[in-house]
Formats: C-alpha cells, structure tokens, sequence
C-alpha cells in the first residue's frame, strides 16, 4: 500500500461510505497502521487489540470489494434492461398496435394499405357491371354467331331488367339493381 | 318478339330434380307442382314467359377457404383450381336454363369468407331467393359457423322468403365412414336451419351439377307460383271494381306474402 498524506487529511475519512473503493480502504488501513505503531511503543499490551484492528480492517476491505462489484453488476443488469426496452418499443411500433385500435403503417412498404373500404366498393361495383356487360356481349355474340338475330340492335332494347320476382325492387341492393338493369 | 340465345344443351332441365337426402329436404314431391306445370305449359305454347325472363339471385356464403369459389366455378366453368385464392369481396356468375321449356337464370353471389371484407359482401346479400351456406367436410369447425353465416345472410332478407341450403364440400378427402358421419352431424344442423343439405366434391364434381339443378328448379317453381299468385290477386280485386288500388296492393301483397318454401 502506498503512503498518500499524513495525519487527519486523508480524503477516505470524509466520503460517502457507499462510496468508499478498495483503495480508500488501503489508505485507511495505512494511516491506522501507522498510528498504531506509534501506540505499541508505549505498551506491549495493545498488540492484541492491533491484531484485531487489521482483521476488521480485512473485513472491511472484503465488504467493500464486494459490494462494489454487486453494484456494478447491477448497473449492467439495468443497462440491458433499457437497451431490451428500446428495442421492443422500436419493433412495437414497426407495424404492431401502438395504442387501442390504432396502426403504423410502414411508408417504405410497396404492399401497405393504402386504400379505402370505399375506393374497393366502387371498384367491385365497377367490376361488376363490366362482367354484367361482357357476359350481354358474348350472348349477343353467341346470337349473331348462330344467325338467330339479323339485326344488332334488337336484343339491346330486351334487358330483363326486373329483379326477381319474389322480391320487391326497392329492397335490391342498388348496384346490385344497375348490374340487372345491365342484363 | 324478342331474342335469346339458345340455352345450352347441358342446362335444360325437364325432370324435377330430386334432393340428395330426404332426412334433410326442402321438398319431398317427385314431379313440380301442378298449377307452376300447366302454367309453364300455357306460357311456353303462348312464347309468353319470354317477355320476361325470370331471374333469381343466390347468395353463397360460408367460412374462408371451404370452397365457395370452386363450387362455383366447377358448376358454370366445369374447371377446378387447387390453389387457394381469396375472393376479394364480392363475385357473380349468371347461369342461364331451361325449366320445363322456358328460360331462366341463376344469379350466383360468391362472397368473400374473410372477415374483412363482410362489410362489403354482406352488402350483396338482400334480395336473394337462395341462401347456399357452405361449409368443408373435412374441417367440422366449418359446419358450426353455418348457423352465423345464415343468421347474416337472413338479417338482410325477408324471414321465410329464402330456400336455404347447407352444401357440404371436399368430401373426396373423406373416407367412406368419415363422410358418413359428417353426414350425420350436417342433417342435423340443416334441418335446425330449415335447410336442404348437400355433399358435393368440386374436385371431382360429384354433386355439383345435382345441386345447382336443384336450385335453379326449386326457385324458379317458386317464381312461377307467386307470379300466378299475384295475377290472381290482381284479377279478384279487378272485379271487384277496386281497379286504381291494384298497384299499391301488390306492393303489400308482395312485402306480406310468406312463401310456402321453408
């Protein structure tokens, strides 16, 4: 151990004891050493009480280290904890819930969502009344293939317009009532 | 005098067609109906059921993936496709036959089984003579969600106005007893939901045309008979002198009027 400075001025004796370091402790123990040589001079009867003095002094050096490293070690429990957090909250809010029904959207995404219920309700509709019209097209196709109907505009002006009959017409779906009114 | 392409040979219906089980049938009768025969025979001689051709709607409904799409198709396409590819929301075919010598087309909704796009497929389901709930023979879980499934579909409809039928699908990947059983628990079911049940394989097509025969016969007998039930109703209450009124009692008659069907 290493002498640093002499009588009452040792910095050890005045920090935070939850902060004292192993070599706090050496300090100590030579400043205490030293005055205790300066006792056993005068009587052979303290060496006893020096004895015990350096064993506690050993204690005392042991539970420092120690609970130097406990502290340590927590530290880095803690620091992982808080990397693991910021990893799950950055993946949490890659696509998954962020609140009570809500969604994030990654823009960079090609396939996200992007369109509305309504946008895909006009498409079918629209959709549907061209199959509506092609399935028209191809039985008038089929007609003027199989000679049966000479002139193209006639079968126009034939749409079985009505919606079945065991129903009531102001109950049919509206596009629904376009895509017959097609036929 | 209009024109209508020939109907093809393969849809010509002349036979009333029988169901596949009479534990769960809609109609027991070997022959149609008597008075929808001779009025059939009437509008046929007079060309008269051709100016207007009567149409029916089908609404398709039943879980994701229990072949709803391919029921379909094998019947108006003949062609099966073992893939599996989601309807987006809503899809239709139109069938065009020959009952008892007059024209007659089935609207066939196929819905999307995602729950996703119910909003939108469930939009489709008013107005529908037929409900076809589908289930997978080989995956029973398919067979509880019919009830939900028609429960939808009847939420949007009349109550009593439907034909109901409960198809059982895929049963080529059942044995001999699995299918039985199956059989067994579906009988059961349809006839809780007032339903005519089915066992069909689109894979191999056994059934498929069955099926939709029936269909086509049962809805378009119906449409028969509630036509001759309005003229009827119409031409009593023209003798009664109550002339100006005939429109807006049809209105009622047809909103009030319970088909004998279920």
């Amino acid at each position: 151990v290493e002498g640093r400075e002499e009588g009452s001025g040792v910095p050890a004796f005045e920090k935070d004891p939850l902060e004292l370091t192993v070599e706090d402790v050496y300090d100590i123990s030579y400043v205490i050493g030293k005055d205790l040589l300066k006792v056993s001079r005068v009587g052979a009867e303290v060496s006893d009480l020096q004895f015990k003095i350096v064993r506690v002094l050993e204690m005392f050096e042991i539970m420092v280290n120690r609970y130097n490293l406990s502290l340590e070690e927590l530290r880095m429990e803690r620091d992982n904890w808080k990397e693991e957090l910021g990893r799950v909250v950055a993946e949490g809010s890659n696509g998954n819930i962020i609140g009570p029904d809500k969604l994030v959207i990654d823009l960079k995404d090609p396939n996200r969502p992007r369109f509305t219920m309504q946008e895909l309700k006009e498409v079918l509709q629209e959709r549907n009344q061209l199959k509506a019209q092609l399935l028209l097209a191809q039985e008038e196709l089929q007609l003027y293939k199989s000679g049966v109907m000479p002139q193209p505009q006639q079968n126009m002006e034939n749409p079985p317009s009505d919606p079945p009959l065991t129903t009531e017409e102001s109950i049919e779906h509206k596009d629904e009532k376009t895509t017959i009114q097609k036929l | 005098m209009h024109f209508i392409p020939p109907v093809s040979k393969n849809r010509i219906i002349s036979k009333f067609p029988k169901c596949y089980n009479p534990q769960a049938c809609l109609q027991m009768k070997e022959d149609w109906n008597e008075k929808a025969k001779s009025a059939c025979l009437d509008r046929a001689a007079r060309q008269h059921g051709m100016d207007r051709l009567k149409m029916s709607k089908a609404v398709v409904v039943g879980d994701l993936n229990v072949g709803k799409t391919c029921l379909i198709n094998r019947f108006c396409k003949d062609a099966f496709d073992r893939d599996y590819k989601a309807t987006i929301g809503v899809d239709f075919e139109i069938e065009r036959f020959e009952l008892s010598g007059l024209p007659y087309s089935l609207q066939i909704w196929d819905t999307a089984g995602q729950e996703k796009f119910k909003c939108i497929a469930s939009a489709y389901y008013r107005g529908a003579q037929v409900i076809i709930t589908v289930f997978d023979m080989a995956d029973i879980k398919t067979l509880e969600h019919t009830r939900q499934w028609l429960v939808e579909a009847l939420r949007e409809n009349e109550p009593n106005a439907c034909f109901i039928f409960l198809v059982g699908t895929k049963r080529d990947l059942l044995s001999a007893e699995e299918c039985q059983r199956t059989e067994r628990d579906a009988v059961k079911i349809a006839s809780e939901m007032n339903a005519e049940f089915w066992s069909v394989s689109s894979k191999t097509g056994q059934n498929v045309q069955e099926f939709f025969f029936r269909v086509a016969a049962l809805s378009f007998e119906d449409a028969i008979l509630q036509e001759i039930e309005l003229s009827s109703s119409s031409a009593v209450r023209i003798g009664d002198g109550e002339i100006l009124k005939v429109d807006a009692g049809d209105q009622q008659d047809r909103a009030a009027r319970k088909p004998s069907c279920c």
